[in-house]
């Protein structure tokens, strides 16, 4: 009998305690948002552990890209002019940079969660002949609004399904630290090829 | 037998104790505002009312002791620990340690908490299943007509706010004005984030309104201002322009929503 | 029998040629020599030679004149801050301001320096604040690049290329609330080799202000709006409060100086008829430019404009610097003194019986 209520006693008691606590981690919290993880520098921004996808339908973080320098451009594919123009401007900086060396990713993120997806991703990836330097990435609504604010571009999206953008080309070093950013189309290429250069 | 009492005291000491716990953890009141359009501040060629489904939102702002909870329960967002590029050196300045508000800010923990970033923000938010709002919903849920007001209109005590200076000690939470959607504080007490804050493409320039730079411009067309005479509006639309993620500023602060369903 | 054919001209005629040649190539060169400003633009060095802080003051002082002759590295630091302070005898105000008073800094640069300029936001301002300086060639005079939220800094550099004074204020939206805050001041930009010397210099600023309360009503004021967009302002003032530099607080001077006066109009709405009250401007470089008119009873000073002024104090007086929109100087605080101590000189004036 003794035992019994002992048993009891310790199940209330149990029962009782911090399931709040439980409650409280419902939500996820990216573990390595905040803190240094492994090897990435603590101001890099593939702290960032959300996954996205790529052209080739590939699941990937954005810490694969780590060990190269990084040129990032945010994009989407049914932009009529701006976004073509990035685009374009990135692909001459790859140019120039590729006598000195082919060990450079380019990236080129979507705003458009809901259509750029990884098929329509490859048709632009191969309308614009982006070589296998070239990963274009889709990522959920919310990943792509911390990304965006992470590389301070400033973007939103209008009645349309169309988005207004910044224009900014991001060069992150081989941690994925930003090192150095150019805003505007047809920008001077001068200072972000020598930002590259110097990563090299 | 006086096993059997030593047991039960000490069970209901326990019980009573995390009963005690629970309360101060319980669950922040959210209010429901009900759909609406709302017609944005910098408007396109194409511009229409944007449509904002129902939602529910924090009565309130998030308190200094509430996001005290988040931090003791996420070490990684603690001020010592947390990464710059998350928060910068700003991040719970006002506090007395990592996880300590502090004996002597004792008035304020029940105040809005402010020192924190977009980032902070929104893995709050994260953490308790909910949202940081849209503009869109931020602004509709703001423009709720207030309760028992004694300012000619909502613009004039927002100005009046904006053109005070901060106090010194932060008043609590439902200090201000309530609005027809039960909700507190909209303005007149901190800034608040919102989910997309990182959104005008209008140059930085606030003269510079007559034509954006087309080439920065996918959605086509100069972008301009509904009501320039709006200067509460203008104002608060200029402070979320100059905002970046990591900022932490001592009177801005936010509050989270949650979809209906 | 005069006709010197051609074909002889240069034999016969070897010294005449030589004149002819030589007065030619003189009169080339001669004509080649450029004048005044055009001289600045082509031939400004751009070889630094060396970093300097900037000497910032406040209203009504003045930095001291630059001494140095090559274009230097300038550093400036600005930082904006909101205040409540006094604006008349009963009514306080919400200032928002350069360095913590209206006007804010005056900043003395060389033509020719580079200046190096970052704009700190104090960490307890509500506002987020920028600066838009008249002197700057770029976008927004350098808006843009320093849109700074509350505990921020930015930062850019550029080139002061022309001389002259020209309004800086804060190009935040909506500009005309902060400027009708307090949010603005001058920069010098003085000439390749300084402005000749005077005995004294000083630093004014008007401005138009806008409450709900009337003049000099009692307590903290709000700005409004109303008022502002009718442009029927409670308060004109220089320097930011009613007799602030009046009586005690009057400019000094003696007799046998030239005084010259820096003067801005902050705006945000009315533009100043300036007029010394007792005396006149033997120099007054128009609207803060090169072009100097002399002997002006009354000089106007646009909004978001300055001129410089000089007088030479020639007797003892008190000197009324006046809006002469005079309802301004009368009911609405637009009055400055400058007093002038020294011995009476009755052949310039006197009191007869």
């Amino acid at each position: 009998m003794k035992v019994l209520l002992f048993v009891f006693f310790v199940a209330v008691a149990f029962g009782c305690s911090d399931s709040n606590s439980k409650s409280a981690f419902v939500g996820e919290v990216p573990k390595s948002a905040a803190a240094p993880v492994g090897t990435i520098s603590s101001e890099s921004i593939y702290q960032l552990p959300d996954t996205f996808e790529t052209q080739d339908n590939k699941k990937i973080v954005l810490s694969s890209f780590a060990g190269k320098p990084t040129v990032v451009g945010m994009i989407f594919t049914h932009c009529p002019y701006a976004c073509p123009r990035l685009t374009a401007d990135i692909k001459g900086i790859e140019d120039k940079i590729k006598s000195k060396s082919e060990d450079v990713n380019y990236l080129l993120i979507s705003f458009d969660s809901e259509r750029d997806l990884p098929n329509q991703l490859k048709k632009f990836s191969n309308d614009h002949a982006l070589d296998e330097n070239w990963t274009l990435l889709h990522g959920d609504e919310n990943t792509i609004r911390i990304l965006s604010v992470l590389l301070n571009v400033q973007f939103q999206k209008d009645a349309e399904g169309n988005f207004s953008h910044s224009n900014i080309i991001s060069v992150l070093d081989k941690n994925g630290v930003l090192v150095f950013q150019k805003e505007g189309i047809d920008a001077d290429p001068a200072e972000t090829i020598s930002a590259i250069k110097q990563l090299l | 037998m006086k096993y059997f009492l030593s047991i039960l005291i000490a069970t209901v000491f326990f019980c009573a104790a995390n009963a005690q716990k629970k309360a101060v953890l319980s669950e922040k009141k959210m209010v429901t505002v009900s759909s609406g359009n709302y017609k944005p501040f910098f408007v396109t060629k194409n511009n229409r009312p944007i449509y904002v489904a129902a939602f529910k939102m924090d009565e309130s702002a998030v308190t200094n002791a509430e996001f005290l909870q988040f931090v003791k329960a996420n070490p990684q967002w603690r001020r010592s620990k947390v990464n710059r590029i998350f928060a910068d050196t700003n991040y719970l300045r006002h506090w007395k340690s990592d996880v300590e508000i502090g004996e002597s800010n004792k008035k304020i923990y029940n105040s809005p908490v402010v020192n924190v970033s977009w980032f902070a923000a929104e893995a709050y938010c994260k953490w308790k299943n909910k949202k940081l709002p849209t503009i869109a919903q931020w602004e509709l849920a703001a423009n709720g007509a207030p309760k028992n007001f004694k300012y000619k209109s909502l613009t004039d005590f927002i100005l009046d706010w904006y053109t005070k200076p901060n106090p010194r000690i932060l008043p609590n939470v439902k200090s201000t004005y309530q609005n027809q959607y039960g909700l507190y504080d909209m303005n007149g007490l901190i800034w608040e984030w919102t989910f997309n804050f990182n959104s005008f493409i209008a140059s930085r320039d606030s003269r510079d309104k007559s034509e954006a730079d087309f080439k920065n411009f996918c959605a086509g067309g100069a972008i301009n201002v509904v009501d320039k005479t709006d200067y509460a509006t203008y104002l608060r639309f200029g402070y979320r322009a100059s905002l970046k993620g990591n900022y932490c500023i001592s009177s801005l602060g936010f509050r989270c929503v949650k979809d209906l369903k | 029998m005069l006709q010197i054919s051609r074909k002889n001209f240069y034999l016969e005629s070897p010294v005449l040629f030589a004149i002819l040649l030589i007065s030619s190539v003189l009169f080339f060169f001669s004509c080649k020599t450029n004048s005044g400003n055009s001289m600045a633009e082509n031939n400004i060095d751009t070889v630094l030679t060396g970093t300097v802080n900037a000497e910032l003051t406040f209203a009504p002082n003045v930095p001291k004149p630059l001494t140095y002759t090559s274009p230097k590295k300038v550093i400036v630091q600005l930082e904006t801050i909101e205040k409540v302070m006094p604006i008349s005898d009963s009514s306080e105000y919400t200032f928002w301001t350069f360095g913590g008073h209206v006007p804010g800094d005056f900043i003395r640069v060389r033509q020719g320096d580079l200046v190096d300029f970052t704009l700190k936001n104090a960490p307890e301002s509500k506002m987020t604040h920028s600066i838009d300086l008249h002197a700057v060639i770029g976008p927004g005079g350098g808006a843009d690049a320093t849109s700074t939220a509350p505990g921020q800094s930015t930062h850019f550099q550029f080139r002061a290329l022309h001389p002259g004074l020209y309004v800086y204020h804060c190009a935040t939206g909506p500009v005309p609330l902060h400027i009708a805050n307090g949010m603005y001041g001058l920069i010098l930009v003085e000439p390749q080799g300084g402005l000749p010397k005077v005995d004294r210099e000083y630093y004014l600023m008007q401005g138009d202000f806008y409450t709900k309360g009337k003049y000099d009503a009692p307590g903290l004021q709000d700005f409004d709006e109303t008022k502002a967009l009718a442009e029927n302002p409670d308060y004109v003032l220089f320097n930011g409060r009613v007799r602030s530099t009046t009586g005690p607080h009057a400019l000094q001077a003696k007799v046998g100086e030239t005084v010259r006066l820096y003067v801005g109009n902050g705006g945000p709405n009315l533009i100043s008829s300036f007029h010394p009250i007792g005396q006149l401007f033997t120099k007054v470089y128009m609207e803060g430019g090169t072009e100097i008119n002399t002997d002006v009873q009354t000089t106007l000073i646009p909004s978001g404009g300055a001129t410089i002024v000089e007088m030479k104090m020639q007797v003892p007086e008190v000197i009324n610097l006046v809006d002469h929109s005079i309802f301004r100087a009368f009911n609405k605080g637009a009055i400055a003194q400058i007093k002038v101590t020294g011995p009476e000189n009755p052949s310039i004036f006197q009191k007869l019986k």
